[in-house]
C-alpha cells in the first residue's frame, strides 16, 4: 500500500512536469530568452540589419539614450499620460461601478453597454475618436461650435497644446470599463448586512459610500492601478495609432523611443538600453506594490 | 413625503447618469455606423448630420473588395483561432498541473515565473522577438503572430483555467482511474468536458486578445497578403488620408467579429472576466 502510495506520487508529479512542458518552452523561448537578450544587448554595440557592428558597448547606448534631446520629453510626457490615463480611468470606472451596482430596471442592458468600449480594437479606438474630432468634418467640432461653447473648431490631434489630453481622453474611453467591471465585482462581494447597519446607524448614501464600500474595494482598487501604471506606460499602439508621438513631439513617449531606436534607426543597443531602464522602473514599481499590499494584508487581517 | 419625493429624484438622477454613460461608452459605435453608410458628398459635409440622405454599400464595398479587406479578415480569423486553439492545449494542461499538483515545487516556481511574465510587456521585448522571429524564419509568416499570441495569453489562460479545475471534484476523476483509464484520457474524456463554459471564457479571452493586438501585427508582417485587420487599418489611414467612409467601414468591419461573440456569450465573458478580475 505504502509503495502503492509512492509510486502514483511520482506519477503524478510526472505527469505534472509534462504537462508543464509546453507553456515553459513558449515562455522560455518568447519571454525568457529575449528578455535576457535585452539586458545582453543594453552592453552592446548592436545593430538590426549591418550584422559586423558588434562589440562590447559599456555604458555607451544608456549615455546615447540619456542624452538624446528626445529623452527628457519623452519621460515627461510617459508620466503625463500614464497619471492621467489611469486617474482618469479610476474615477470614471469607479463612479459607472456605483452607477451600475443600483437596483434599476435594464441593469443588464446597462452593463452590457458600458462594456463595449474595452472590447474594440485600440486601432478603431482611435480611428473612431481621431474622426469625430476632425477640425473639418468631425461631428464634436460641428457640436461645439454650433452651441457657441468654442468660438473656432479646435484641431484635437493636430494642436501641440491638446494633443496629449486628447490620446488620453481616448485611452479613458476604451480602458475604464475594466475599473468598473473588477469594481463592480467587488462591490457585489460585499455583505448587504454591512449596508444595513451602516443604515440603521443613521449614516446616509454619500456616508456608507465612503465608509462602507471604499474600504472594501481597496485591494481590488490597488491591484487595478498598479496594472494599468504599468501597462499604460508601456502602451504603444494608442499614440502610435492616433498622432505617432507628434505633432512636433507633443506626444513622444518612451515605447515610441523605443520603436524609433529600434525598427527606424536600427540601433538594437539603444532600443535595448532603453528597454532596460523601462524594465527597472517597473520592477521599482512592482516592489512598491508588494510593500504597499503586505501593509494593506496586515491591515485587513487585523 | 419627503422621503419618497427623495427617493424619485435620487432614482431619476440614477437613470439620467446612466443613460449619460451609455451615450458616452455607445456613441462612438453609432456615429462609426452612420458615417459608414454615408456617401462621400456626405461625409465631407461642412455641418455632420445624423440623418443619411441616401444610405449607400459603397464605403463597405470598396474597403472588402478593392482594398482587399477579405484577405485581411481572412488572415486575422486564421491567426485568432490558432492562437486561440493553441493556447488553450497548453493552458488546459499546464492549468491541471497548477490546480491539482499545487504542493509542488516545480508548479509554485512555474506559477510564479507565470505571473513575473504576465508584467513584462511586449513592447520592451520588441527587438529580441523581432530578430527571433526573423532567426526562425517567421518573419511574415502567420506563424509568428501566432506565436506571440499564444504566449502572452498562456498565463491568464492558465491562472483562469486552474481555477476552474479547482472546482472540479478529485473523486470524478478517480472513478475514472479505477476503470483503468490513464491520466491523459481522464483529463481529455472525463475532466475536460465538465468544464466547457470556462474553456469557452478563456477561449474567447484568447480569441479577442488576438484579434484585437496591434502592435506584433504591424512589425512582424510587412507583405500585404499576410497582413492582419488591425495594422491593416491604420496602414489604410495613412495611404488614404481623406477617406473616412472606407476607414469607418472597415472599422465597423473590426469591431464586428467581437461584438458578435460578445452579443451571444456576453453572460460566459462577464461572470469569467469578473472571477479573473477579482483574482487580480
Amino acid at each position: 500500500m505504502r509503495a502503492g502510495e509512492a509510486s502514483r506520487t511520482r506519477v503524478n508529479a510526472r505527469f505534472a512536469i509534462l504537462a508543464m512542458a509546453p507553456a515553459w518552452i513558449f515562455l522560455a523561448v518568447l519571454i525568457g530568452y529575449p528578455l535576457v537578450t535585452v539586458l545582453v544587448d543594453a552592453f552592446t554595440h548592436s545593430h538590426l540589419i549591418n550584422r559586423t557592428v558588434s562589440g562590447f558597448a559599456g555604458i555607451a547606448n544608456f549615455e546615447k539614450v540619456i542624452s538624446d534631446a528626445h529623452f527628457l520629453p519623452a519621460v515627461g510626457n510617459t508620466i503625463v499620460w500614464t497619471v492621467g490615463s489611469v486617474v482618469g480611468e479610476f474615477v470614471i470606472g469607479l463612479a459607472a461601478a456605483v452607477l451600475l451596482n443600483r437596483r434599476v430596471r435594464g441593469q443588464g442592458f446597462f452593463r452590457v453597454a458600458t462594456f463595449i468600449p474595452w472590447l474594440v480594437p485600440i486601432v478603431v479606438a482611435g480611428m473612431t475618436w481621431e474622426w469625430m474630432l476632425n477640425p473639418d468634418f468631425g461631428i464634436i467640432n460641428s457640436i461645439l461650435t454650433k452651441t457657441g461653447l468654442v468660438a473656432e473648431p479646435i484641431n484635437f490631434l493636430g494642436d501641440k497644446s491638446w494633443a496629449m489630453a486628447t490620446v488620453i481622453f481616448v485611452n479613458i474611453w476604451r480602458s475604464f470599463p475594466y475599473y468598473t467591471i473588477s469594481f463592480l465585482a467587488a462591490m457585489q462581494a460585499i455583505p448587504a448586512e454591512l449596508h444595513e447597519a451602516a443604515s440603521l446607524d443613521g449614516a446616509g448614501a454619500w456616508r456608507r459610500f465612503w465608509s462602507v464600500t471604499m474600504p472594501q474595494l481597496r485591494s481590488v482598487a490597488l491591484i487595478i492601478v498598479f496594472i494599468h501604471l504599468i501597462w499604460t506606460a508601456v502602451n504603444f499602439d494608442f499614440i502610435w495609432v492616433m498622432t505617432q508621438g507628434g505633432p512636433n513631439y507633443a506626444t513622444i513617449t518612451l515605447p515610441i523611443l523605443i520603436y524609433r531606436y529600434s525598427l527606424q534607426q536600427y540601433d538594437v543597443g539603444a532600443a535595448s538600453a532603453l528597454s532596460t531602464l523601462m524594465l527597472v522602473v517597473t520592477s521599482l514599481i512592482f516592489v512598491v506594490y508588494y510593500r504597499v499590499r503586505r501593509r494593506l494584508s496586515d491591515e485587513i487581517v487585523g | 413625503m419627503s422621503t419618497a419625493t427623495r427617493r424619485i429624484a435620487g432614482k431619476s438622477l440614477t437613470y439620467l447618469l446612466l443613460v449619460a454613460l451609455c451615450l458616452y461608452t455607445l456613441f462612438p459605435f453609432v456615429w462609426m455606423l452612420i458615417s459608414a453608410l454615408k456617401p462621400k458628398d456626405e461625409i465631407r459635409a461642412r455641418t455632420p448630420s445624423f440623418f443619411i440622405h441616401s444610405p449607400t454599400l459603397e464605403n463597405f464595398v470598396q474597403v472588402l473588395v478593392q482594398h482587399d479587406f477579405l484577405t485581411y479578415i481572412r488572415n486575422s480569423l486564421i491567426v485568432s483561432i490558432a492562437a486561440c486553439a493553441l493556447s488553450l492545449a497548453i493552458s488546459l494542461l499546464a492549468g491541471y498541473a497548477f490546480s491539482r499538483n499545487y504542493r509542488m515545487k516545480a508548479v509554485q516556481g512555474t506559477s510564479l515565473a507565470m505571473l513575473v511574465s504576465q508584467m513584462i510587456p511586449g513592447v520592451l521585448l520588441l527587438v529580441p522577438l523581432y530578430i527571433t522571429m526573423r532567426n526562425l524564419g517567421l518573419l511574415d509568416t502567420y506563424g509568428s503572430l501566432i506565436l506571440a499570441y499564444t504566449t502572452f495569453v498562456i498565463p491568464l489562460s492558465t491562472f483562469m483555467l486552474s481555477s476552474a479545475y479547482d472546482s472540479i471534484p478529485l473523486s470524478l476523476e478517480e472513478a475514472a482511474e479505477i476503470d483503468g483509464a490513464g491520466r491523459m484520457r481522464t483529463l481529455t474524456s472525463v475532466v475536460i468536458p465538465v468544464m466547457v463554459p470556462s474553456i469557452v471564457s478563456v477561449g474567447l479571452y484568447s480569441f479577442i486578445t488576438a484579434w484585437n493586438e496591434f502592435m506584433f501585427g504591424y512589425i512582424f508582417i510587412s507583405t500585404d497578403s499576410m497582413r492582419t485587420i488591425t495594422p491593416a487599418i491604420m496602414l489604410f489611414k495613412g495611404a488614404n488620408s481623406v477617406d473616412w467612409g472606407g476607414l469607418m467601414a472597415g472599422s465597423v468591419i473590426a469591431v464586428l467579429p467581437v461584438a458578435l461573440i460578445f452579443l451571444f456569450l456576453q453572460k460566459y465573458f462577464i461572470s469569467g472576466l469578473m472571477s479573473g478580475a477579482v483574482k487580480g
